[in-house]
């Protein structure tokens, strides 16, 4: 009995660490990139990067919309300065959205 | 003195008039630019969050 609820914790565990692939692969793995309008894109459709996506651009809109609110500017704007950022600050080789909201690898 | 009369009659006068108005000094750009110097700040800090970016 005690043996059957330790493997199902270790593989509770397990599978929540297998679901959760992490920013910094899901970049490297060229699954997720940077968009123009400060939010991460999905470059190849996967389930893991699209949760992925879901959960790390719902964060930013938080921290976003908290910026906009203590200066009294629009929130688009602030993500637009982020992306902005976000897109100097991405490495070589990873993916970037130009304008036209084509995907290319820095 | 005919002369001087002469040319006194032509020294145009200049009037300067204050203004009826107020004068009104925008300062609202240089507000903007603080933000934006606050929120590149902010911007920056957020950037650093290796969940986030």
């Amino acid at each position: 009995m005690k043996t059957k609820l330790l493997v199902l914790a270790a593989g509770l565990l397990l599978s929540l660490n297998a679901f959760a692939i992490s920013l910094h692969d899901a970049k490297s793995q060229g699954l997720v990139g940077e968009q123009t309008n400060g939010y991460l894109g999905i470059v190849k459709s996967s389930p893991d990067a699209s949760a992925l996506a879901k959960q790390v651009n719902a964060k930013r809109k938080a921290h976003y919309e908290n910026i906009a609110k203590k200066n009294g500017i629009s929130i688009t704007e602030v993500a637009k300065m982020a992306a902005e950022k976000a897109m100097r600050a991405t490495k070589k080789g990873l993916y970037i959205q130009t304008k036209s909201g084509k995907w290319i690898k820095k | 003195m005919i002369a001087l009369l002469a040319l006194t009659g032509c020294t145009p006068t200049i009037k300067i008039e204050p203004p009826d108005k107020p004068i009104v000094i925008n300062l609202n750009v240089k507000i903007e630019h603080e933000i934006r110097i606050k929120i590149d700040k902010e911007l920056d800090e957020l950037l650093t969050n290796d969940e986030l970016f």
